[in-house]
């Protein structure tokens, strides 16, 4: 899909029904409450009317439509459907009722939907179509029992015939169902369609969606609910579900349908539409074909299983079953689907999208994205709670029964004998190796140099990629950014892979932790056809399955084994073929053949299992490269609808890091082969005389950090299994030709098109002679050195080489303008290194003399720090930065990491802080000394991971600012755990917005294909700025292959999002700001035409204070005194503020003198002029960078007012402000609260922290009494002083940064069965007491360092990354508990003995403390305890205190590992 | 590794001033394994790595610093090797503090890491161990000529040799190693180390002519036109002068005539000239590291004083500081800020002191470039029983050059182009004679460069 014009969704959702069935009115009305009350997840339009769209779909109300027809003269017949259909024309009702004629349907009615146009916005009245309901009937016998079917292919047919008519759509086609949907607010959706206020229109069940979409061009058809469900959240698999669903139709035969009707359903589903409207088409084509509702649902949206050992076996063995032929549709997911008859509810296997449902006593059933969306009275309910990860939970209307999760799981292992099936079919192939890695002759090779230089792999590549591997099995750590030029602009050896830069999840969707939550994750992978996966056989469980697809001599030859014919273990199922991959000229011929041979033999001689294999390279031959290999058979196949026969294994000598495997994996490889890889290792091992043992270790490790570095790449895109990874083209590749992209990767976005199959050739030629001059001149040693991840001389270019660092360092010292001419001329005259190097300005002005351009400090106030935390730096460059930037009115970052209290109301004070996904040190005086807040979703160096602050770095002075224990490792979730999707986001920057009023709003993010359309939608978050971080940004540490692979640089994000925010006439709204690399003033000059209109530098800032570009940021020895906390390393710290002065003004000037030949007088004027740049270049196309779009260029300096302007609480604010004014006052407020008002707390907070910091206010100064349901994020950076009691429940993000006070919840009805709160509860809480007399959700106290906590019940993945704090769970637990989790202590009550098996392991251990040495620790439970007693009147607590003696043995105390004195202070324990 | 911060800088362990004055032997002691690896160790493996940068043979010096932490004593001696014709003389000689440890990241308090002791370590350890540089024999039929068996002409040699190019020196003096052998003293560079290196050469397909003087011996055109390309290395001989009253009497000397003759005693050469020193005064005009050089030979002679005079002070000395701390340690005596005025003479015209006048150092305000300033009336007499002159070096002007249509520049250099090649096609030239007076590292540079055009020419 064209990016420009892309978009991504997110959104809220709900389902509500009659268990019993009976239809009612209320029923209909409850579904628009609930879609009203939901109101803040969606997005408006500037219009304030027009939405991105909402929706509900009904049960059919049957009374009303008779009626209705009767109406118009029709007596409807016992058996019809109704179509909701908008139209553009009449013609098009021509074609429906012909192609329904011809599908033995009948047009009986078309009825106008009666609509108020006046409910809409101008945006959605100008696309309105005509909105008509076509009410069908039967034709004939055959018709009247097929009519389902008939429904279904008529749609599909009309669908098709007119697919040219852009807006025309069906919203729903069914007997049973009906969908009223368009763009409007949900607040208008009753005035607009006059049916859904008829007391006629009964009905017994409704879904219920609203959209969040990053355009600002919706249309109508993409809101939902589709027909058959409302997804919330985001399928980050969707290229490779989509895929595979094209491969799987081509086997697919049907008992409801015929070959030819077939053919009309298929393709199943088309990119032209949302991904959840894809999962829809998938679906519904199930259902349609017969497939059961729950088993259709479980195909698509799995549990985990993979690496679940508390699973049922039996249950384990469906999925595993059901994995033969379906991938996980994967991603954040809340879904509720139906087919008329069940109505259900599924959550994705991470958990990362609420779902909370209520059961009533009289029998309705309410589950949505929040509490408290439609008011029920306490009395009523029977049942509140909260669907976990991967658990799905429906109702059968026809037997008005819910079913839970067990009783759907057993429904599905018991509904076929899938474990006898797979005990006869399926195979391991681990299961006939006995020791791995034993066998090493693949390994020992003779031409073995000769092979690493032409594969690329270099000293520096065994040192820093491949030994790391070996010895540690993990992938190499390095730290600073990437500065080396694209492949395509390389005049160096590179390896193929470097022209493909990996996708990652931001904003929209969330990255997961493969680490802490690899209980998701699935390396997975089999061989064997794709069968008719509508059938379930035991045929179809005849599949060779493996743990990871890195394969090793062992595997490889079983595998093998298992296709050759010669061999008794021989299968035809998986027989197999080797084609090689060597060539000798014409690159794309050579293509071509292998692609038709490879066709030829899957289509003749039956072969299952392709073999690519690059072996054997000599003088004559050279390799193609195998991602072209794989990506161009790959293709073939497919478009010969034979690909769901085979499975393509690679053999090659091309990977050797994770990058390179998922590449391959992403362009269709099944398993790889690493030989040389292997044989790296291995022959080092030889050298190194090592052991037999320590070679197999060796080896072993390799495998393993392969595998490891694979997760985190699917991680890092929200990923989880690697078979939704595969064939998902998951990458952009910049500089390669359309043709090549067409042909071999043609599902990835292309970037500045360039390099054809003849260019390619050359430098694989290039390579191949430079490789094989070992046999011309006798080396020394035979490997190339390197240069590729560190400057080598004669190696690739890098930007802060050595004299470039020698000048800026000089610059910098003396200030004068010869010696910055020094630094400028090495930038400027690096010929086209960098995208920008190719954009030539040529101005539509005269010189001016630059006396008349803006001085120095108007430039300066664009100029900024990159974000690096104390702690990351040392104090003395944190504070040199600090004061440089405010002395020259520009802006310093603080990073995360918090700040020191002295200095926030200083001159050191930086005016950007920073929130990232940790929240270290993030407290309300922090973000309320900020004049800016900059909400890090992704840096340049490591887009979509987290990372780690090695304890030996966290000195008593960061452990004080990051509110944890000095020595405790400090480890940063990949992703920020209140937020997982885009309405989140736009949740956190309200959150944002009001603990800080005057601040503005920043978020960065990392250019990549699709920025556009991200950025849309942080305008939409009501973000001030966006910041478009490039791939050279630097970084504290990271692995190796994410510096370098992952990212683009920031001319094409910045150029894209420009473009895209203009399209969308959004640009005015948001600042736009740029990093990555910036050393002169034509970077700069260069960034701003292409639309920033701010600037921020990072490593250049560095360089200036000292920096000698060491890259050893992660080990704690910067000899200059910057990366580290060692105080004698300190000592060498030579930067000063006057050095960053110094050099600031000289490029300041040099942007000035630059202003002044163009013309120009202000850098304002040239912001966002791509019109003024051009490129010579022919090889490579820049024609989207250079792309101008008609529209406004920059901010217009208004602040972006989120819609929801807390009125709540800015009244409350008054009624306390003589509190705040004076703090010997105290008061108290009783007060009504409801879902949609939320971030409650969090402006009283803020302005208490502006004059106490915090401190805050003395202990129950403000005390609110709130009856109700409240919003998200209640409590959120409550300060010290506040005490909140909610006599109800709330929703997610409770006490979210709390830095101090009390929230007390307590529900009408206590325990654990009754879910008071929602998911990520106290996330980054630094301190206060929070007391929950119920249940919560998912992730409770996930990075909590200092908050004391008491709950009856928690969901998965509690305690997550915890720093500190204690948490007291007195009932049920979910799965993954204290993940992470490296400081404080949790007391689990475990009366039911299950909870060592939901007890993460890795850093924490649990102990009994119903013994002599935890008295101490028994005692302080024990006052916690009478103290959540007095709060909430607990009755559960109440019990276990009665009965103490007994029930203190059920408890377990869970502390990190290597903590060794448990720090409790009693006064806590009160 | 980055091991700097819990180990300080060792250096080379000089002898005992008594025992290391006695001969002309290695004044130093090698580092031991323990001493390598341990301050290898301290090396940073900076992503921008000076050290590499700053060589002129662009030493992998990163790499095998850390193969010699981690004891691996072949992969360092690989790497030193592949890029270097002869570390260990390297590792010897070098002015290590003005190149690869002056640009040290650690060089700015930390101290630099030891790279040149390690470089020598490297090497000899692995010699002691039976490795050898590896040739694969005269595998080609191409033949190469070299003029000069200096540092350029034994580097082209080598790189020549490892593509199986059959390469013949030409050497005017008896033993080959050009300056390594005539000019640098074997306290500080072995000369078997140089002919531990010449005679590997040899094994693996050398023709070395010693006693061939081009141009006097052998004709030059006779050598261009029976090799299929030439590599001129003849270096930079000639000496700057004074250019004061009586400096060509008997008992002047200028400095690179003192060690070669020198030189040539310890290996038993014939020599016109048999001064003894013993007894006597010898005066040094210079403040360079040959002029360190001849004092300690001086004083290993057995000279009754060494005395150096330099026209700047102290801290303006261009040589190394090291060299300077020796010298002094040796027993050298210093006197700064004076100048030669004219050489006195005795009855028979030989000189028996020198006139000197006191030097001023003045600053243009304005530019702020320093001139060396005589002091009227402080003329001075030093008494000396041989004067040596350590000025520095200019070219030596070699006619066979011009007359083969081998252009040279008006500073006696010989012009080439990017590829070192001369005005005259397949005849290149390098070190000293094309750049001028440089080190011997720089030669090195030079005829690797030149080797790897003339191996791209010939085979590629």
């Amino acid at each position: 899909m064209d990016r420009f014009k892309s978009f991504k969704d997110s959104c809220s959702f709900g389902l509500l029904a009659n268990i019993e069935n009976i239809p009612s009115f209320q029923n209909t009305t409850d579904a628009i409450s609930v879609l009203k009350r939901m109101t803040h997840r969606g997005s408006m339009s500037k219009d304030g009317k027009s939405g991105d769209g909402c929706g509900i779909l009904f049960s059919l109300p049957k009374e009303f439509f008779k009626i209705e027809a009767k109406n118009l003269k029709i007596d409807l017949p016992k058996q019809y459907a109704i179509a909701m259909v908008f139209l553009q024309n009449e013609e098009q009702k021509r074609v429906i009722e012909e192609i329904c004629h011809e599908n033995d349907l009948k047009v009986i009615l078309y009825r106008n939907v009666p609509i108020n146009s006046k409910a809409l916005g101008d945006e959605a009245l100008k696309k309105m179509p005509k909105i008509v309901q076509i009410f069908v009937t039967p034709k004939s016998l055959i018709a009247t029992k097929r009519f389902d079917a008939l429904i279904y292919l008529a749609r599909r047919e009309i669908e098709s015939a007119l697919k040219d008519d852009e807006e025309f759509y069906i919203a729903s086609f069914s007997d049973k169902l009906i969908v009223y949907k368009g763009l409007m607010m949900p607040s208008f959706i009753e005035e607009f369609y006059q049916d859904l206020s008829n007391p006629l229109f009964k009905t017994t069940f409704a879904i219920i969606h609203q959209r969040f979409s990053t355009d600002t061009t919706p249309s109508w058809s993409r809101a939902q609910p589709f027909r058959t469900l409302a997804h919330n959240g985001e399928i980050n698999s969707v290229n490779s579900n989509l895929f595979h669903a094209t491969t799987k139709g081509k086997r697919i035969k049907s008992q409801i349908f015929t070959f030819g009707e077939l053919k009309k359903l298929l393709p199943i589903t088309h990119n032209k539409q949302s991904d959840s409207a894809m999962l829809d088409n998938m679906f519904e084509f199930l259902l349609l074909n017969g497939i059961d509702f729950f088993k259709a649902a479980r195909s698509l949206i799995p549990a985990p299983w993979e690496n679940a050992p508390h699973m049922d076996s039996s249950l384990r063995a469906f999925y595993e079953f059901t994995s033969a032929s379906y991938e996980p549709w994967d991603g954040p997911a809340a879904v509720s689907l139906t087919d008329g008859r069940y109505v259900g509810c599924i959550l994705d296997r991470n958990g990362l999208r609420p779902a909370k449902y209520i059961i009533t006593k009289d029998s309705r059933i309410i589950v949505a994205s929040e509490f408290g969306v439609i008011d029920i009275d306490e009395e009523n309910i029977l049942e509140h709670g909260s669907l976990q990860s991967g658990q799905m939970m429906g109702i059968d209307l026809k037997f008005g029964k819910v079913m839970k999760n067990e009783e759907i799981n057993d429904y599905l292992k018991d509904s076929n004998p899938y474990t006898h099936w797979l005990n006869q079919n399926l195979v391991y192939l681990q299961e006939f190796v006995e020791i791995p890695f034993s066998k090493t002759s693949d390994y020992e090779l003779e031409n073995l140099h000769h092979l690493q230089r032409f594969f690329n792999i270099t000293q520096e590549v065994k040192e820093l990629i491949i030994t790391p591997m070996a010895k540690d099995g993990k992938e190499g750590t390095g730290s600073m950014g990437d500065d080396t030029p694209l492949a395509s602009f390389s005049k160096k050896q590179r390896t193929f892979m470097d022209f493909f830069k990996q996708k990652f999840a931001q904003v929209i969707n969330s990255p997961i932790d493969p680490i802490r939550e690899k209980i998701v994750m699935s390396l997975n992978v089999g061989f064997g056809e794709y069968r008719n996966v509508l059938k379930e056989t035991p045929n179809h469980a005849k599949r060779i399955k493996t743990i990871s697809p890195i394969l090793m001599q062992e595997k490889f030859e079983i595998l093998k084994s298992f296709g050759d014919e010669s061999k008794p273990r021989y299968n035809q199922a998986y027989k197999n073929k080797a084609f090689s991959t060597l060539f000798k000229s014409d690159l794309k011929g050579s293509l071509e053949k292998l692609a038709n041979s490879v066709v030829r033999a899957v289509k003749e001689e039956g072969v299952r299992v392709v073999f690519l294999d690059d072996r054997g390279v000599n003088e004559e031959c050279l390799a193609m490269p195998m991602a072209m290999a794989v990506g161009r058979v790959n293709q073939a196949l497919q478009k010969e609808d034979i690909l769901h026969k085979a499975s393509i294994v690679a053999i090659t000598a091309e990977v050797f890091d994770a990058h390179s495997s998922a590449c391959l994996i992403a362009y269709g490889a099944s398993a790889i082969y690493p030989y040389l890889f292997y044989a790296t290792v291995f022959n080092e091992c030889k050298s190194d005389e090592n052991s037999l043992f320590e070679t197999k270790t060796y080896l072993k490790n390799s495998n393993h950090a392969l595998g490891q570095g694979l997760l985190k790449i699917l991680s890092k895109m929200g990923i989880a299994t690697i078979s939704s990874y595969k064939n998902s083209s998951l990458f952009d590749i910049i500089g390669l030709c359309k043709e090549i992209a067409k042909e071999c990767f043609p599902n990835s976005h292309l970037l500045i098109p360039g390099l054809s199959y003849e260019d390619i050739e050359t430098r694989l030629i290039e390579n191949h002679k430079k490789a094989f001059l070992l046999d011309k001149v006798q080396k020394t040693f035979p490997l190339e050195l390197g240069g590729f991840y560190k400057y080598l001389d004669g190696g690739e270019y890098h930007d802060f080489n050595p004299s470039v660092v020698h000048a800026v360092h000089l610059a910098s010292i003396t200030g004068k303008k010869e010696d910055y001419e020094k630094v400028k001329e090495l930038i400027n005259s690096r010929k086209e290194r960098m995208v920008r190097d190719f954009l030539n300005i040529k101005s539509d002005r005269k010189p001016i003399d630059i006396n008349e351009v803006e001085p120095v400090e108007e430039i300066w106030k664009r100029f900024s720090s990159a974000a690096m935390s104390l702690g990351s730096i040392s104090p003395e460059a944190h504070e040199a930065l600090a004061e440089a930037f405010n002395t020259m009115g520009a802006m310093s970052n603080s990073g995360e990491g918090g700040e020191l209290p002295s200095r926030l109301k200083s001159f050191k004070n930086s005016k950007i802080k920073q929130i990232a996904s940790g929240r270290f040190g993030v407290t309300p005086s922090y973000l309320r000394s900020a004049q800016e807040i900059q909400i890090k979703v992704a840096q340049g160096a490591k887009p979509g991971e987290g990372g780690q602050l090695p304890g030996h770095k966290v000195t008593p002075l960061i452990a004080s600012l990051r509110y944890t224990t000095p020595g405790v490792t400090l480890i940063s979730p990949p992703s920020h755990h209140d937020s997982s999707s885009i309405e989140d986001l736009a949740q956190l920057v309200f959150d944002l917005k009001q603990v800080n009023p005057e601040a503005l709003i920043a978020v960065k993010i990392v250019s990549t294909a699709g920025i556009g359309a991200i950025a849309a939608g942080l305008v939409k978050s009501y973000a001030d700025k966006i910041i478009i971080s490039g791939s050279e940004g630097g970084t504290g540490a990271a692995s190796q292959s994410s510096i370098k692979y992952a990212g683009n640089p920031w001319e094409l994000g910045l150029s894209e999002v420009q473009r895209v925010l203009k399209a969308n006439n959004l640009r005015q709204k948001v600042l736009l700001e740029t990093d990555g690399g910036l050393k002169v003033g034509l970077d700069i000059v260069k960034a701003a035409m292409l639309g920033a209109e701010k600037f921020a530098f990072g490593t250049l800032a560095l360089a200036i204070i000292g920096c000698k570009i060491l890259r050893v940021c992660h080990l704690n020895r910067c000899s200059v005194g910057i990366a580290t906390q060692d105080e004698r390393l300190r000592e060498h710290f030579v930067g000063t503020k006057e050095r960053l002065i110094n050099y600031f003004t000289l490029l300041a000037q040099d942007v000035r003198e630059i202003l002044a030949t163009l013309g120009y007088t202000k850098l304002e004027d040239l912001i966002g002029r791509t019109d003024l740049l051009k490129t010579s270049n022919k090889k490579f196309d820049f024609s989207e960078i250079l792309h101008y779009e008609e529209g406004i260029n920059r901010w217009g300096k208004r602040v972006n007012k989120p819609f929801d302007n807390n009125e709540f609480e800015k009244e409350i604010l008054k009624e306390v402000y003589k509190v705040i004014e004076n703090s010997r006052e105290n008061i108290v407020l009783h007060k009504d609260i409801k879902n949609s008002n939320r971030s409650f707390g969090a402006l009283i907070s803020g302005e208490i922290a502006k004059f106490y910091g915090n401190e805050g206010l003395p202990e129950n100064s403000i005390r609110f009494i709130l009856n109700g349901v409240a919003g998200q994020s209640l409590g959120a950076f409550l300060a010290s002083g506040i005490t909140i009691r909610l006599n109800g429940v709330t929703n997610d993000y409770l006490g979210k940064g709390m830095s101090g006070g009390k929230i007390v919840i307590v529900p009408k009805k206590q325990g654990a069965h009754y879910f008071s709160a929602g998911n990520s509860c106290l996330y980054g809480a630094t301190n206060g007491k929070v007391f929950i007399a119920g249940s919560v959700g998912e992730r409770f106290c996930v990075r909590n360092s200092g908050a004391t906590a008491v709950v009856e019940g928690v969901g998965d993945h509690a305690c997550e990354y915890m720093t500190g704090g204690i948490v007291v769970v007195l009932g049920k637990m979910g799965i993954n508990f204290g993940a992470g989790m490296t400081g404080g202590i949790a007391f689990v009550y475990d009366k039911e003995h299950g909870f060592i098996d939901k007890l993460n392991q890795e850093l924490v251990s649990a102990m009994r403390i119903d013994m002599d040495e935890a008295d101490e620790a028994r005692h302080f439970l024990k006052r916690l305890l009478l103290t959540h007693v007095n709060e909430t009147k607990s009755l559960k607590a109440q019990y276990i205190l009665e009965n103490f003696r007994q029930e203190v043995r059920y408890f377990w105390m869970v502390r990190p590992k290597d903590m060794m004195k448990v720090p409790l202070k009693p006064e806590d324990g009160d | 590794m980055q091991n700097f911060i819990n180990i300080e800088r060792v250096e080379l362990r000089q002898k005992k001033v008594s025992e290391r004055v006695k001969d002309f032997k290695q004044s130093y002691e090698l580092f031991n394994k323990e001493d390598a690896t341990t301050q290898a160790s301290r090396c940073i493996q900076c992503g921008d790595p000076f050290c590499h940068d700053r060589c002129p043979l662009h030493n992998y010096i990163p790499f095998w610093l850390r193969a010699t932490y981690f004891v691996k004593e072949e992969l360092a001696f690989n790497l030193s090797n592949e890029s270097n014709p002869f570390p260990e003389i390297t590792g010897r000689v070098c002015p290590q503090d003005r190149l690869c440890e002056g640009s040290c990241s650690l060089n700015d308090g930390h101290g630099a890491v030891t790279i040149g002791a390690i470089e020598t370590y490297i090497s000899e350890q692995a010699f002691k161990k039976g490795l050898k540089p590896k040739f694969p024999g005269i595998t080609t039929d191409k033949k190469v000529a070299i003029i000069g068996s200096g540092p350029a002409g034994l580097s082209a040699a080598t790189f020549l040799l490892r593509a199986g190019i059959k390469v013949s020196i030409y050497e005017k003096e008896l033993k080959p190693g050009g300056l390594l052998t005539y000019a640098i003293p074997g306290f500080k560079l072995d000369k078997d180390v140089v002919f531990r290196r010449v005679n590997w050469l040899k094994e693996a397909g050398l023709e070395l002519h010693l006693g061939k003087e081009v141009g006097k011996d052998i004709d030059f055109d006779e050598i261009i036109n029976s090799h299929d390309a030439s590599f001129i290395a003849i270096g930079q001989e000639g000496s700057r002068r004074p250019n004061i009253t009586n400096e060509n009497a008997p008992r002047v000397m200028m400095a690179i005539d003192f060690l070669r003759l020198s030189q040539k005693k310890l290996l038993g050469e014939e020599v016109e000239d048999s001064t003894h020193l013993k007894d006597k005064n010898i005066v040094v005009i210079g403040g360079g590291d040959t002029a360190m050089d001849c004092l300690r030979v001086a004083i290993r002679e057995g000279a009754k004083s060494a005395k150096c005079i330099y026209r700047r002070d102290k801290s303006s000395m261009p040589g190394s500081n090291k060299d300077f701390k020796i010298a002094l340690e040796e027993g050298a005596k210093f006197s700064f800020n004076a100048a030669p005025k004219e050489i006195l003479v005795n009855s028979d015209g030989e000189a028996i002191g020198l006139n000197m006048q006191k030097t001023i150092i003045e600053k243009d305000p304005k530019s702020l470039k320093e001139s060396i300033k005589m002091v009227k009336g402080s003329e001075f007499k030093v008494d000396a029983d041989l004067i040596i002159f350590a000025l520095g070096f200019i070219s030596k002007k070699s006619n066979f050059l011009a007359e083969n249509g081998v252009e040279i520049d008006k500073f006696g250099h010989i012009v080439v182009n990017e590829n070192l090649e001369t005005t005259k096609p397949s005849v290149y030239a390098g070190g000293d004679c094309q750049r001028g007076s440089d080190l011997v590292v720089t030669a090195a540079a030079d005829g690797k460069r030149a080797a790897q055009n003339i191996i791209k020419s010939l085979l590629l």
